[in-house]
């Protein structure tokens, strides 16, 4: 106990010296992550968020990773709750099992920023904000996008769509689908949704659904898939069954679904990028503890992008 | 059947009758919608059942020695990773070799593990399920893994192609089934793993040497499932690093199916095709049926204990057991 102690005031006792010396206040942000390594959108959020700490010399970063393991996050918890950092940003492994350890945090005085995926909503009163991609929006967009390009085929009055939905009991495959089905009958009511399967987020799964789709409907001249690799998944399915002229719409644009874009393969799908994602979350973390008023839900923008406007988009990098 | 007497339609009954639970499944999906005989859904079905249906072909093996193997999932994604990223750099001549070559080294690991050093085969291949997964995140660096030149490239042969009209994935489950039929059922090598599975003690007093029997059993593993990464790798060209996740146990359910025992010494490599047409059918039939996801799911593990439960009463000749 003694040794932890003395280690917690030279900690502070540095982070003083260092508010001392700096013109501005320095301000030591920690953020424990989700899984880094699991996927390529974690992998550059994490490189993102490191860059854009070192470029603010007020900031001083502890980064960690939970790897996607709830006891772990909660360990980390504790352990930046220890360290006195100054706040918090957590991407929750689990929505749910973390709310105790964001509590706690909230109670030593630290506030807490979530990021990417929010957590339930009985623990909303422990966090400061929350900073991420605003999934129902994404889903509204996507539906626009659908029906735009519809309109300027002509087809808007009798077109057919199928929906590839994510992972079964997920955030934000629910929000999507929700943004989606609310949307498209609002901007084209003549539009029929005949129906909607999981993809599981997997580009072999929406293979699979796809071509069941194609069998049972010889008419589909829309696609939605919740995310560009089941977007391509069901683009591969249709190209291999040799049918052509539907329209691919997705969501979280990754690289494979942008190279199909440029092939004039796929229409168009929601630019999100995760280098935004975590510079947003540490912005939001600033504003907060340089007293700026920040919105609950902080959500940040995530543009339509189609092959029409795609020259203003880079190539995403996962 | 006219000069079929009743013991000889019996006696087909309990030898095949999942093959009958199978014929009963299709009867029903195509009642409740007709385009499911359309060539073009069963070529589709096979073809994509074709991945599972190869790598339930080595694990049948693995099951039929009295052993299990979960991580097949695994190495499958470890397969499909290590092949695409080989391609772009190395050219897919050397690539699909090279993947083969560190596959296969897994399962030589995994085979002496279980086979020479006699350790429980749930608990290895349990672990290695996630070592191998974590070994696959490390070489990846968690990137998806994509092929640059997706047009050019001759690799998509083996998931896109077709040979006398007939989808290459297809062919090569097919051509492997016959070749790994006819090792298990018509070869000295074939006898020894049943005997190995059936009665290890009594093999071993046989002169059958034991570990190397099992050892061959997960090469043979391995080569399968380097085989169903090939053929997965070559039909999407890219893959998450996920691509074979939670396969093991769909793999593991189509050679029970089959009538394989999980105690080891029966099975046979035509009962496992069938269990996994079984499976590669309900999937695809469900999802033309239109059921919501959710009950899916249930749906799909009600058929397949009707499935078994068939199978058993037709080899015991009733309904439920006399001696309850």
């Amino acid at each position: 106990m003694k040794i932890r102690n003395a280690l917690a005031m030279s900690t502070a006792a540095v982070t003083l010296a260092f508010a001392g010396s700096a013109s501005a206040e320095t301000w030591t942000i920690g953020i424990t992550q989700n899984n880094v390594g699991v996927d390529s959108y974690q992998t550059t959020y994490e490189k993102a968020f490191i860059a854009a700490a070192d470029a603010n010399p007020n900031v001083d970063a502890v980064v960690l990773d939970a790897g996607g393991d709830v006891a772990r996050q909660i360990a980390q918890m504790e352990d930046l709750i220890q360290q006195e950092v100054d706040a918090i940003i957590i991407w929750p492994t689990n929505g749910e099992a973390v709310i105790p350890a964001v509590r706690k945090a909230h109670k030593a005085g630290i506030p807490v920023v979530v990021t990417n995926s929010n957590i339930a909503e009985q623990g909303f009163d422990f966090v400061a904000s929350f900073s991420g991609p605003d999934n129902i929006t994404q889903g509204s967009r996507s539906a626009e996008i659908m029906c735009d390009k519809f309109k300027a085929m002509g087809i808007e009055n009798e077109a057919r769509v199928v929906q590839i939905s994510g992972q079964p009991g997920y955030t934000t495959a629910i929000e999507r689908q929700k943004g989606f089905d609310d949307r498209l009958p609002e901007v084209c009511p003549n539009v029929t949704l005949v129906e909607t399967q999981p993809g599981d987020w997997n580009r072999e799964k929406s293979q699979k659904v796809m071509e069941a789709f194609l069998v049972k409907y010889d008419d589909i001249d829309g696609v939605y898939a919740g995310d560009d690799n089941m977007g391509v998944g069901a683009l591969n399915a249709a190209k291999a069954a040799g049918r052509e002229g539907i329209i691919f719409v997705g969501a979280t644009n990754f690289s494979v679904g942008y190279e199909a874009m440029e092939r004039g393969e796929y229409w168009g799908s929601i630019y999100q990028s995760p280098v935004d994602d975590a510079e947003a979350a540490l912005e939001t973390s600033i504003d907060i503890l340089n007293g700026t008023e920040v919105p609950f839900l902080n959500y940040f923008d995530t543009p339509k992008i189609t092959q029409d406007n795609m020259g203003d988009f880079t190539k995403p990098v996962f | 059947m006219a000069g079929l007497t009743k013991e000889q339609i019996g006696g087909f009954l309990a030898r095949q009758g999942i093959l009958v639970a199978f014929v009963v499944f299709m009867i029903g999906f195509t009642l409740a919608n007709a385009r499911f005989l359309d060539p073009d859904n069963i070529m589709g079905v096979v073809r994509s059942s074709a991945i599972l249906g190869v790598m339930a072909l080595g694990v049948t093996f693995v099951v039929i020695s009295g052993n299990l193997d979960l991580s097949v999932g695994s190495m499958m994604s470890f397969s499909t990773i290590v092949v695409l990223d080989l391609h772009d750099k190395i050219g897919p001549t050397l690539a699909i070799p090279a993947m083969f070559a560190m596959t296969l080294c897994l399962g030589a690991f995994i085979g002496f593990l279980v086979g020479y050093l006699k350790l429980n085969s749930l608990i290895v291949t349990l672990g290695m399920l996630s070592a191998i997964h974590g070994l696959t995140l490390t070489y990846s660096g968690g990137k998806n893994m994509d092929i640059a030149d997706k047009e050019g490239t001759w690799f998509k042969v083996f998931g896109q192609g077709d040979a006398l009209g007939i989808p290459v994935p297809i062919l090569l489950f097919v051509l492997l089934a016959v070749v790994l039929g006819a090792l298990l059922s018509k070869t000295p090598f074939g006898r020894k793993v049943y005997a190995v599975g059936g009665n290890g003690t009594a093999a071993t007093f046989s002169g059958i040497r034991r570990a190397r029997v099992v050892f061959t059993c997960y090469l043979m593993s391995a080569l399968c499932v380097a085989t169903a990464g090939l053929i997965q790798a070559s039909r999407s060209l890219g893959s998450q690093n996920t691509v074979g996740q939670g396969l093991e146990l769909e793999v593991l359910a189509a050679v029970i199916l089959g009538g394989a025992s999980l105690m080891g010494g029966s099975g046979t490599i035509f009962k496992t095709v069938i269990g996994v047409l079984i499976l590669g059918f309900i999937q695809n039939g469900l999802l033309l049926v239109g059921l919501q996801f959710y009950v899916q799911f249930v749906v799909t593990w009600v058929i397949i204990i009707l499935a078994v439960w068939l199978d058993i009463a037709a080899k015991r000749g009733k309904l439920w057991s006399p001696i309850a």
